[in-house]
Formats: structure tokens, sequence, C-alpha cells
């Protein structure tokens, strides 16, 4: 029988994991779920979102959530380009699907060799006051440096989830998908639209990268230990529900923090998957993905 | 003040010539009938005045409040901007937002967005259903509340000028009849100009001013007035096998 305090900091490690779990998935909800563009490289800007932060951090001593909220800036602007290249390139000549899965591929390893080449292939971190600190609630201790990525991602889901069901323009993103046509109809041009949200779903990529390095430190080819989890969360969430994927964020966080605690951590993305498949089994649409 | 008059247009898929050498008016105020039986070319047209397909020949100008725009290579989201909406062909709702946001969408454009409120409003009580099934997703609805939704959520845009594209279609008769007149309602509450595209004439002209014919692309017979229209061999030819 296992100490149940052990259980319970399992569980509460677990919540925390997942809610930066679910700002990665976040940019990945927005472009597979929401406009349809199969960004495999989200995993790779994340690790860049670190790197940059990592700079910012090292060279101006710049708090890393700062940083990363500066960071979504230039990232947005990137992401705007990028989704340029890709419509022009792809999408406007109707061959999105499967070159455009190779178009993504290739971008993911072209930012992980260009990070080698920049920023080198060891490990990086940075420094900040909560790194290291921890609060003890009762049994249960806290670590700041998973706290406060669990906030700041939170917060971040919010505040997207705010746009997006309050603004003119994230109503046009929730649309985008289902009726190009009908979008025009209203007035919107459909590739504006895209380019504008698939730059926000790369800025979400600056944030997730600065709760990265707080978590652990990186090096570039990092993003590929969580790219599965992440798009895990989205379809097992529904696809572009973000609510969720955030509940598939956290039963992923979970169930990985109790069994690398109780057995092995190798067993744990076997196990959260076997745990979440026969959800999909059941409910095709996801947790919560709304369905016709 | 708002129409649209259309000269010489001509149209087409690729190689394939659709319309050719049309021309016709929509004036201020009119309800006009664009009348054929299928595939003869009435939502290629429509296709053309919203942008959504650029003619081969021939203009299209709207005039709205004494500026006259040309819209033949204008895009589709520019044509929307001056206040010209369509009702397109099949609805085209979206079937995974809400009745409510199907409608808020609607009123993306810029002098719509001032008066949500107030359209939202309008569009409740033209349409009571709809404010009963607002947190529906409009999916899920019947054909009926479809293109009532459709409509409102046409209306959001606060367009001078409405399209509708055989509102009839996949409709029972009882609600062909009760969409025709809703139709003509809102146009006079909210003082639209009309061009409706439908194959059926009979329902089309008890609300239409006047109508245009079109066989093959081409205006086969233009009727001053409903009853002209009723009267014409060449509908009773199309129609009754007469
Ligand atoms: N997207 C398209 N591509 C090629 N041909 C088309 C397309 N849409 C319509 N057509 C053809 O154009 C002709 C007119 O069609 P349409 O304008 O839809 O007629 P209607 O609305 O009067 O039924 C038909 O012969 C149809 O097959
Ligand atoms: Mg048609």
């Amino acid at each position: 029988m296992p100490d149940p305090s052990a259980v319970l900091n399992a569980v509460v490690a677990g919540v925390l994991l997942g809610g930066f779990y679910a700002a990665v998935a976040l940019g990945i909800a927005i472009a597979f779920g929401m406009l349809d563009i199969p960004n495999l490289s989200h995993p790779a800007f994340v690790v860049m979102g670190a790197f940059a932060t990592w700079v910012l951090n090292n060279t101006f001593g710049i708090d890393p959530v700062l940083a990363g909220l500066i960071m979504t800036g230039p990232f947005f602007i990137l992401g705007v380009l990028l989704y340029r290249l890709y419509h022009t390139c792809f999408e406007s000549r109707g061959e999105a699907p499967l070159q455009g899965l190779a178009f993504f591929f290739g971008i993911l390893f072209i930012t992980e060799v260009v990070l080698v080449l920049t920023a080198g292939a060891d490990y990086r971190s940075v420094q900040a006051d909560y790194i290291g600190v921890s609060v003890n609630l009762g049994s249960v201790t806290l670590p700041l440096r998973m706290v406060v990525p669990f906030v700041v991602s939170i917060g971040m889901l919010l505040a997207l989830q705010q746009f997006l069901s309050r603004s003119f323009t994230g109503r046009a993103i929730l649309a985008v998908s289902q009726d190009k046509l009908a979008l025009q109809l209203m007035g919107v041009s459909p590739t504006r639209i895209k380019a504008l949200a698939f730059g926000i779903s790369i800025a979400t990529a600056a944030v997730a990268g600065s709760l990265l390095i707080i978590i652990q430190p990186v090096e570039p080819s990092i993003g590929r230990d969580f790219i599965g989890r992440a798009f895990a969360a989205v379809v097992l969430g529904g696809m572009g529900s973000f609510w969720g994927m955030l509940i598939a964020s956290i039963i992923l966080g979970i169930t990985e923090s109790i069994v690398s605690d109780m057995w092995n951590p190798s067993w744990a993305p076997a196990i959260a998957f076997g745990f979440l498949l026969p959800t999909l089994a059941f409910r095709s649409g996801g947790l919560l993905g709304r369905k016709l | 003040m708002s129409s649209i008059t259309i000269s010489h247009l001509g149209a087409g898929y690729g190689k394939v010539r659709v319309i050719q050498d049309l021309s016709m008016e929509v004036r201020s105020g009119e309800t006009v009938a664009l009348l054929g039986t299928n595939g003869n070319g009435k939502s290629t047209l429509i296709k053309c005045v919203m942008g959504l397909l650029t003619p081969a020949e021939g203009s299209i100008k709207a005039e709205i409040d004494g500026v006259t725009h040309e819209l033949a290579g204008m895009r589709t989201e520019d044509i929307v901007s001056l206040g010209i909406a369509l009702v397109p062909e099949g609805r085209r709702l979206f079937p995974r937002l809400t009745v409510e946001e199907n409608l808020t969408i609607g009123a993306f454009r810029r002098v719509a967005r001032k008066v949500l409120p107030r359209n939202i409003d309008f569009c409740f009580e033209a349409f009571p259903r709809l404010k009963e099934r607002r947190t529906q997703l409009a999916g899920s609805m019947s054909g009926g509340e479809q293109q009532m939704l459709a409509l409102g959520r046409a209306l959001m845009s606060e367009p001078r000028i409405l399209l509708i594209d055989e509102p009839s279609v996949g409709l029972a008769p009882l609600l062909v009849k009760r969409t025709i007149e809703k139709i003509a309602e809102l146009k006079q509450e909210k003082q639209l100009t009309v061009l409706m595209a439908e194959q059926n004439f009979h329902q089309a002209l008890r609300i239409a001013d006047r109508g245009y014919v079109i066989v093959h692309g081409e205006i086969a017979f233009a009727g001053n007035s409903a009853a002209e229209l009723n009267e014409n061999d060449l509908i009773k030819k199309l129609y009754m096998g007469l």
C-alpha cells in the first residue's frame, strides 16, 4: 500500500505538469483543431522559445516568464510569415495534407539544426528567484518551478478562450475551418484570419518555451520528449476544445507522475495512452469537442 | 438608394462558358426574381455579383448611397463591406457554431458591429425559433430553422442589397411559403433591395415586383410584373410542359 501523502504529492505534481503540457498543446490545438494546419514543428518552436528565453535571461537578466511574453511579438510575426509560405506553396494549390506534413516536418528539423548551430547542443537553464523554492501545504510540497508554469499556462488559456469567444476576430478563427466560403460572405478574408491565428499559435510556443526552461534545463532536441503527449492531449481533449485539451493534459500529467513515482518512468507514456485511448474509442470527438 | 446593374456579363468555369452577354438590373427597393430551372446559371450569376467567381467579360455595377462601384474584379470581402449580402445556396451555416455565434459572426462588418445588439434582437423577434435555440449548434437544426438562421445571419451585416439563392430548396411546401413571406416582410422592415434566384417560380412571384427568366445562361424573358411572368408562354413551357 503506497503512502497516501506520496500519492497526493504525485497527483499534485501531475496536475502541475499537465498545466505545462496544456501550454504546449494550446498552439497545436489552434493549428490542427481550428485551422487544419498540420504544424508538426510546434514543439520545435517551443524549444526555440526556451532558447530565446535563455538568451534574454542570461544576457539581460530578464525574468523568464517576462522573456516569454516579450518573445510572443517576434514569434507572432514568425508564425504569420510561416503561414504565408505554407499557404503559397501548399494550401492555395490544394496540396495541403501530405505535402504540408512533410513541409512542417522539414521545419522541425531545420529549427533543431539552427538551434544546435547557434546555441550549441548543451543543456541550458535560466535563473529566477522562484526556481528552487518550494511551498509546503500540509503534506503537499509545491515546487514553484512547477507552480509558476501552471499558473501562466492557465492564464494564457483563459485569455485565449476569452479572445476566441468574445471578439469578432476570435469567432472568425473558430469558423474558418468550418466553411471558408461562408466566412468570405461575412466579409472576412480566410487567409488573413488563418495567418493571424497561426501567428497566435506560434506566439503561444514562445510562452510555453519559457515555461519549459523554468521547469527543466533544455537542449535543442528536447521537443521530441513531449511531442507525443502534446498531440495526444489535443486529440483526446477534442480537436479545438481548450477545456477538453486541458483536462486531457492534466490526466496525462497525473498518470505520468504517478506511474513514474510508483513504478517505472519509462512506462508512463504507455500507461497514459492506454488510459486515454478508450476515451477516444467511446467519444470519437474527444472529451469535450463540439460534436454534431 | 441601392441598385445593381449587370451589363453584357460573360462567365464560366475554366473553358466552359455558362453565362453569355447577360444584362439585367435590380433597381432600388425592388424585389427581383431570377427564375430558371436547375443548371441554367442562376448561382453562377450570383457568384459573379459576390466576387466568388471572376467574370470573363462585362460589368457589374452596384450603386449604394449615390456611389457607384464596379464589382467585377473586387474581392468578396470588399463587396460584403459595401453592404451587399448573400444567403447562399445550401445555406452554408457554420455547423459547429451555435445559433447565436452564427448570427454574431454575421456582424463582422465594421458598420454592423456597432448595431449588433439591436440586430440580434431584430432577428430573435423575426424568428422566435432562433431565440429558443440560441445555444444550439447550427448543424443540429432542421432545414427550415437553418434557412431562418441563414437569413438572419445575412441581415446581421446591415446589408442594403440582399441576394438570396434558392431559399426554397429542401423545404416542405408549407415552409417554402412561410420563408418566402418572411423574406417579403424582412425586406419591407429593413428597406432592402432584393435579388432572389428561384426555381419555384410560383412562390417567387408571390413577392417579386418583376423577374427575369434565365435559360442556358441568357435572359430568355424579362417580365415587368409578376402578372406578366405568370402569363408568359415560356414559363408555361418550362414549368408546366405546355
Ligand atoms: N464549380 C463549377 N465548376 C464547373 N461547372 C459548374 C460549377 N458550378 C456550376 N457549374 C455548371 O454551370 C452550369 C450552371 O450552374 P448553376 O449556376 O449552378 O445553375 P443554377 O444555379 O441555375 O442551378 C451548370 O451546367 C453546372 O454544371
Ligand atoms: Mg443554383
